[in-house]
C-alpha cells in the first residue's frame, strides 16, 4: 500500500501545492526515499519474526535443527529465477536514467515475466495448489513444517505478487510516456522494493531449503 | 539563591520522615496472605526491600515537587521570569550512576534469592498435577490414583510436574508465593517446601475461558505420616469405588 | 445536504458493503471448489478484510492513490470542502494535518468513553463479591474489549497530539505525506468498528492478550478482532513513517534535532518503536488466523508423541512474538506523554527545561531498551530459566533513563515562577501518578517479587498507574493546553481545577486498591473474589474502586461539558494565552488553513524562558 503511495506521491508532487522546478521535485524524492526505507525497516521486522518462528519451531526433540525435505530442483529454479529478475528490474531503472524507453518497458516485461515464473513455480510445484498438475508436498495443516512453510514462502509471495501489480503498472504509465530520465521516482521506488523482496529470499531460501538435517515429507 | 542550603537540609529531614510515613502507607496497604513455604521468606525481605527503595524515591520526588510548589510559586504582582537554569551535567551523571548502581544491587539481590528458591533440593517429591478447563487432577508418578485435592506433605520439598490437557493455566497458591504457568505440550516445574500445615487454595491465574474465575482446587498440608496414609489409603479406596 | 456527503457515513456503509461483497466471495470460491457455500471462520475472516478496504474506499482515502495508478494528476485541495458546510471536512478525508489531528483526538476521545464505559460496566460487577449480572462470557469479553478498545484510544489520541504538534513546532507546512496521514487515520474507523462489532457475532474470551491456545478455539470474533488490530496496527506504520519523514526532513533551517522541542523527540523515539514493532503484534495474530482458519500449526503442539509433521507447535512461540511489539507498545503510550510533561513545564515554571539533552536521548535510551525486555512478561511462562535472569537485568535497566527524566523535571520546578493552571495541575498530576506507576515496576521486573504478583491486581494498578500517568493524565493536559489554540477560546477554569480535584484523588484510591487487593492475593481477569481474601478487608477496596472509577468517568465527562460550552461561549484567548515560546503558539488562534504566512526562521532555545531573543520568528511578513 504505502509503496505505490512513496512510489507515484513524487511524480505528482507538484500537485501538493509546491512548485514544480526540479529542485522541488528533488527535495520530495528526497523525502519519499526516507520514507520507502523506513518502510523497509518495517517490514524487515515481519520477515525476521518468521525467521525466528522457522528457528524457533523446526527442531526435534533432541534439539537437532530441522527442515522438510522440500522440491530442491524447484528450489534452485525458482530462486535463480527471482535473482534474475533483479538484473532486468535494475537494466529497466538504468534505461530509464538514459532515456531509453524501449530498453526500458521491455526490461519490465521481462522481470515482470520472471516474477511470475518464480510465482509459479510457488504455487504450483511447492504449494501444489493445482494438485492435476502437480502434487505437492506439504498442507499446511502438516504441523509446524507446513504452518511455516506456507507462513514464509506465502508472506513471500505476497510481496513479490504486489511488486508485479506495481511493475505492471509503471510499465503501463511508462508506456504512456510517463516517466523520463530525470524525474522516474516511480521506477525507482519500484525497482528498490522489488530489489528487497529479492534480498528476502536471499534469507528464506537457505532457512528453507539448506538449513538443518533434511526429514523426508514424500506423500 | 545563596540560602538553597537551607532548602536541602529542610528537604533532607523531610524526606526522612516522609519515607517512614509512605512506607507505614505501603505496608498498610499491602497485606500478604500467611507466609507458608520456605520460599516466601527470601521473596517477602526482598519485597520489603523494595518496598523501602519505593518509599524513599516516592518521598524524594514528591517532597522536592511539593517543596518547589511553595517555595517557588509565583506571588501576586510578580511578573518576572524564574532563574536561568539550563542544567547541571554533574547532577545528570549522579542521577544517572546512582540509580544505576542501585538496580544493578536489586538485580544482584534477586539473582541470588531466585538461584535459592529454585535449587533442586536431594530428597523432593514429584508431584503431578494437571489442569483442564476448568478443574485440577492430582497423582503421583507411578501410581494410577487421581484426585481432585491436593494433599503435600510438611516441610518436604515438593517438585510440581505440571502439564494441561487444553489451553494455558497457572499453578498458584497465594501463601506459598510462587507460581507457574502450565503450557499444553510441555511439563513445567515448580519447587516451593510447605512449612505450616493447614488448608489452602489452588488458583489458576493464566486467564483459561470462561470459568477461570472458578478453576480453584482445595489444597491440605499435612503431616508426612498423613501424607503418606492418605496416598495409601484414602485414594486408593476412593479410586477403587 | 445528504448524509452521504459526510465521508464518515460513507465509510460505514461502505464497510458493511465490504463485509456482504467479501463473504460473497467467499461463498462464490467455496461453491467453485464444490465446498458447501457457508463456512463462518473463512467467510467473516475474508469479509472483514474487503469491509475494511471497503471503508476507505467509499470514505474517499484511496481515491488519489488510484488515480495516481492511472497517471493522472491529483491536485490538493486546500480549505473545507466546496459546496459543503465548513464542520463536514472533519467527517470525510482532508489532508490538512490540523484538521487530521482533530479528527485522530475526537475518534480517541470517543474509544476512551466506550472503554471506560466497559471498565465501569465490570466494576460495578466486581463492587462485591458474587456474581451479580454479568454473564461470565459477557465478562471475559468486556475485560480484553476494555483493553484493546483502550489501546486504539491511547494509539488514536497520541497520534492527534503527535500529527496536530509536529508540523506546527517544525514550522511545517503540513506533514511529509499529506494522504498517507489521511488513509492513517481512516484506517482507524474500519479498525475499531470491527473489534466493536466482534461483540455481536460472540466475541472473543482471552483477554486482550488473545493467548493461543484458548484464541486458538474461541469463537469467530477473534476473526475480527484480529483484523481490527491489523487496521490500527497500519494506521500505526504508517502515521509513524509520516512522523519520522516529517521530523528528519522538514525541520527549518537552524533547527537541529536539539534544537526541536521536546515534544518532537518524543514522538521521535516513539514512532521508532512503532514503526518497527507493530509489525510483530501483526505478525503473532495472523499466525492465530491462519492457525484458526487454515489450520496452521504454529501454536499447536499436536497430540501427545506428534513429529514436526503433525504438529509441535508452541504456546510460548507467540508469547515472544506479541511482547515484542506489546512490551515496547506501553512506550508508545507513554513517551508522547513524558513529553507533553517536559514540554509544559518550562511554559508553566517560566524557565528553561533542566537537561533538555538528557531528557531527549532518555527518550530515545527508553525506547532503545524497550526493545530487549519483552520477557518480563513471561517469568512464569515456562521458558528456558536463563531467560528470566536475562529479562530481569534488561527490564530494571528501563528504571535508569525513566529516573533521568524525573530528576530533570525537578530541576525546571526547582528556581521557577510556578502558577498552577489546570494543564499546569494535571502535568503535576501526572507526575505524581507516574511516579508510583514507574516505582512499581521494579518490584515486577525482579524475578522473585514477581512470582506472586504475576498475573494479579498488583499488575493492574501499576499498569493503569503507568498508563494514567504517562498518558491520560499528560493527554489531559494537552488538551487543556492547547485547547485555546485549536477553537481560539479559553476553556473554564474552574470547571478544569475540578475536573482535576475529583480525578487526581480517585484515581489514587483506585491505584493504591487494585495493588492492595492483589497483594492479597487476587488474580487478574477474574468475574468474582474470594470475600475472605485480606481477612475481609478486599470488599471494602473493592467497593472503592468502582466508586473511584466513577468518580474519574463522572471528571472525563466534566472535561468534554467544559470543552463544548467553551468553544461556543468561552473567552476569546488570543494567540498566546500561556506566553509560550514554542512557535505554534507565535501564529494566531485558531490556526488559519495556511499555518504559517511565511517561513520559520530559529533564532535560540525552545525554552530560554528569561532571555530576550525569540525561539522563532517569521521572515518578513508575506506581501499579501
Amino acid at each position: 500500500m504505502s509503496v505505490a503511495t512513496l512510489g507515484h506521491q513524487a511524480d505528482h508532487g507538484h500537485a501538493d501545492g509546491h512548485d514544480d522546478s526540479q529542485a522541488a521535485y528533488l527535495e520530495r524524492t528526497r523525502r519519499n526515499r526516507l520514507g520507502m526505507w523506513l518502510f523497509f525497516a518495517s517490514e524487515a521486522f515481519i520477515f525476521i519474526g518468521l525467521l525466528a518462528a522457522r528457528f524457533y519451531l523446526w527442531v526435534d526433540e533432541g534439539g537437532q535443527m530441522m527442515r522438510p525435505e522440500l522440491d530442491q530442483v524447484v528450489g534452485l529454479i525458482v530462486t535463480v529465477v527471482l535473482l534474475l529478475s533483479s538484473y532486468f528490474m535494475n537494466r529497466a531503472e538504468v534505461s530509464i536514467a538514459n532515456n531509453n524507453r524501449r530498453d526500458f518497458l521491455w526490461s519490465l516485461v521481462i522481470t515482470a515475466i520472471l516474477g511470475t515464473i518464480f510465482l509459479v513455480g510457488v504455487i504450483i510445484f511447492e504449494w501444489g495448489m493445482l494438485p492435476f498438475i502437480f502434487e505437492g508436498h506439504l498442507k499446511p495443516s502438516d504441523g509446524v513444517f507446513g504452518a511455516v512453510v506456507f507462513g514464509m514462502t506465502g508472506m513471500h509471495a505476497l510481496h513479490v505478487l504486489s511488486g508485479i501489480v506495481l511493475i505492471g503498472n509503471v510499465w503501463w504509465l511508462g508506456r504512456k510516456g510517463h516517466f523520463s530520465a530525470e524525474r522516474h521516482w516511480g521506477v525507482e521506488a519500484t525497482a528498490i522494493y522489488w530489489h528487497y523482496v529479492d534480498l528476502v529470499w536471499i534469507f528464506f531460501y537457505p532457512a528453507l531449503y539448506l538449513i538443518g538435517h533434511a526429514y523426508g515429507v514424500g506423500h | 539563591m545563596q540560602n538553597n542550603t537551607r532548602h536541602f537540609a529542610a528537604i533532607g529531614v523531610l524526606v526522612v520522615i516522609f519515607t517512614f510515613v509512605v512506607f507505614w502507607i505501603l505496608d498498610a496497604v499491602l497485606k500478604f496472605p500467611l507466609a507458608a513455604s520456605t520460599q516466601a521468606g527470601p521473596i517477602d525481605s526482598l519485597i520489603q526491600g523494595h518496598l523501602w527503595i519505593i518509599a524513599f524515591l516516592f518521598s524524594l520526588v514528591v517532597v522536592i515537587a511539593i517543596y518547589s510548589l511553595f517555595l517557588f510559586r509565583r506571588r501576586e504582582g510578580d511578573t518576572e521570569e524564574g532563574q536561568y537554569i539550563h542544567g547541571n551535567t554533574t547532577l545528570e551523571i549522579l542521577w544517572t550512576a546512582l540509580p544505576m548502581v542501585v538496580v544493578i544491587a536489586f538485580g544482584y539481590w534477586s539473582t541470588v534469592v531466585l538461584v535459592d528458591i529454585t535449587q533442586r533440593p536431594d530428597n523432593e517429591i514429584i508431584v503431578n498435577a494437571e489442569g483442564y478447563q476448568w478443574g485440577w487432577n492430582f497423582s503421583l508418578p507411578n501410581s494410577d490414583a487421581v484426585t481432585q485435592e491436593l494433599v503435600l506433605p510438611v516441610d518436604t520439598p515438593i517438585r510440581m510436574d505440571l502439564t494441561s490437557k487444553d489451553v494455558l493455566h497457572n499453578f498458584w497458591v497465594p501463601e506459598f508465593r510462587v507460581k507457574q504457568d502450565i503450557v499444553p505440550g510441555r511439563t513445567t516445574y515448580l519447587r516451593f517446601t510447605p512449612t505450616i500445615e493447614g488448608e489452602y487454595r489452588l488458583i489458576c491465574s493464566e486467564l483459561c475461558g470462561l470459568n477461570h474465575t472458578g478453576m480453584i482446587a482445595p489444597v491440605r498440608v499435612v503431616s508426612q505420616d498423613e501424607f503418606a496414609a492418605f496416598w495409601n489409603q484414602d485414594v486408593q479406596t476412593a479410586s477403587s469405588k | 445536504m445528504s448524509l452521504f456527503s459526510l465521508g464518515l457515513v460513507r465509510a460505514i456503509v461502505g464497510q458493511i458493503l465490504g463485509m456482504l461483497t467479501g463473504m460473497a466471495t467467499t461463498m462464490l470460491i467455496r461453491v467453485m471448489l464444490g465446498l458447501p457455500a457457508w463456512a463462518a471462520e473463512p467467510s467473516w475472516t475474508v469479509g472483514a478484510i474487503f469491509s475494511i478496504i471497503g471503508a476507505l474506499w467509499a470514505v474517499g482515502a484511496l481515491s488519489d492513490w488510484a488515480k495516481w495508478m492511472k497517471g493522472e494528476e491529483t491536485p490538493m485541495h486546500h480549505g473545507p470542502p466546496e459546496g459543503k458546510p465548513a464542520w463536514t471536512r472533519y467527517f470525510g478525508v482532508d489532508y490538512n494535518h490540523k484538521v487530521i489531528g482533530v479528527q485522530y483526538t475526537v475518534w480517541g476521545i470517543f474509544l476512551l468513553l466506550v472503554g471506560g464505559t466497559m471498565a465501569l460496566i465490570f466494576r460495578t460487577e466486581l463492587a462485591e463479591s458474587g456474581r451479580q449480572f454479568l454473564s461470565l462470557e459477557l465478562y471475559n469479553n468486556f475485560i480484553g474489549m476494555h483493553g484493546f478498545i483502550m489501546i486504539f484510544a491511547i494509539l488514536l489520541g497520541i497520534g492527534g497530539m503527535a500529527n496536530y504538534l509536529v508540523p506546527l513546532m517544525l514550522g511545517a507546512e503540513d506533514m511529509a505525506f499529506p494522504r498517507l496521514n489521511a488513509l492513517g487515520f481512516w484506517f482507524n474507523v474500519p479498525g475499531s468498528l470491527l473489534l466493536l462489532s466482534s461483540l455481536f457475532i460472540g466475541g472473543w474470551d482471552a483477554g486482550w492478550t488473545a493467548y493461543p491456545p484458548l484464541s486458538a478455539r474461541g469463537p469467530i470474533g477473534y476473526q475480527l478482532f484480529f483484523l481490527g488490530v491489523f487496521a490500527v496496527g497500519l494506521s500505526s506504520i504508517v502515521g509513524s513513517l509520516n512522523l519520522l519523514v516529517t521530523i528528519l526532513q522538514m525541520r527549518p533551517k537552524g533547527m537541529s534535532l536539539f534544537k526541536m522541542p521536546i515534544f518532537c523527540w518524543a514522538v521521535f523515539a516513539t514512532s521508532l518503536i512503532q514503526l518497527t514493532a507493530t509489525q510483530l503484534i501483526g505478525l503473532s495474530f495472523l499466525m492465530v488466523s491462519t492457525q484458526r482458519a487454515l489450520g496452521m500449526g504454529f501454536f499447536d503442539p499436536g497430540l501427545p508423541g506428534a513429529t514436526l509433521m503433525t504438529g509441535l507447535g508452541d504456546p510460548i512461540l507467540f508469547q515472544h512474538l506479541f511482547w515484542f511489539y506489546s512490551h515496547p507498545a506501553v512506550y508508545i503510550f507513554i513517551l508522547p506523554g513524558l513529553g507533553i510533561i517536559s514540554e509544559l513545564l518550562p511554559v508553566f515554571s517560566r524557565k528553561p527545561l533542566f537537561g533538555y539533552k538528557w531528557i531527549a536521548l532518555s527518550s530515545l535510551a527508553i525506547a532503545i531498551v524497550g526493545f530487549l525486555v519483552w520477557g518480563h512478561h513471561m517469568f512464569v511462562s515456562g521458558y528456558a530459566p536463563v531467560l528470566r535472569y536475562a529479562f530481569m537485568y534488561s527490564s530494571l535497566l528501563v528504571a535508569v533513563p525513566t529516573g533521568v527524566k524525573f530528576f530533570s523535571w525537578l530541576g525546571t520546578l526547582w528556581g521557577g515562577k510556578l502558577t498552577f493552571e489546570t494543564p499546569m495541575l494535571f502535568v503535576l498530576g501526572a507526575i505524581s501518578v507516574f511516579l508510583i506507576g514507574g516505582l512499581s515496576g521494579p518490584i515486577l521486573g525482579t524475578v522473585p517479587s514477581d512470582l506472586p504478583l504475576h498475573d494479579t491486581y498488583f499488575v493492574v494498578g501499576h499498569f493503569h498507574a503507568t498508563m494514567f500517568g504517562g498518558f491520560v493524565f499528560p493527554f489531559f493536559a494537552a488538551l487543556y493546553f492547547w485547547f485555546p489554540k485549536v477553537t481560539g477560546r479559553m476553556y473554564n477554569e474552574t470547571l478544569g481545577k475540578i475536573h482535576f480535584a475529583i480525578m487526581t484523588p480517585a484515581f489514587w484510591v483506585q491505584t493504591l486498591g487494585q495493588m492492595g487487593v492483589g497483594v492479597m492475593g487476587m488474580r487478574r481477569r477474574i468475574a468474582d473474589y474470594d470475600p475472605t481474601l485480606g481477612g475481609g478487608s478486599i470488599e471494602a477496596w473493592q467497593l472503592s474502586i468502582t466508586i473511584a472509577g466513577f468518580l474519574i468517568g463522572f471528571g472525563v465527562l466534566l472535561m468534554l461539558w467544559n470543552f463544548f460550552q467553551s468553544a461556543e461561549v468561552g473567552v476569546l484567548a488570543g494567540d498566546n494565552p500561556w506566553r509560550s515560546r514554542s512557535p505554534e503558539w507565535q501564529i494566531p488562534s485558531p490556526i488559519p488553513e495556511h499555518s504559517f504566512a511565511s517561513p520559520m526562521v530559529v533564532h535560540g532555545e525552545p525554552y530560554d524562558y528569561g532571555l530576550p531573543e525569540p525561539y522563532v520568528a517569521f521572515a518578513a511578513a508575506g506581501d499579501d
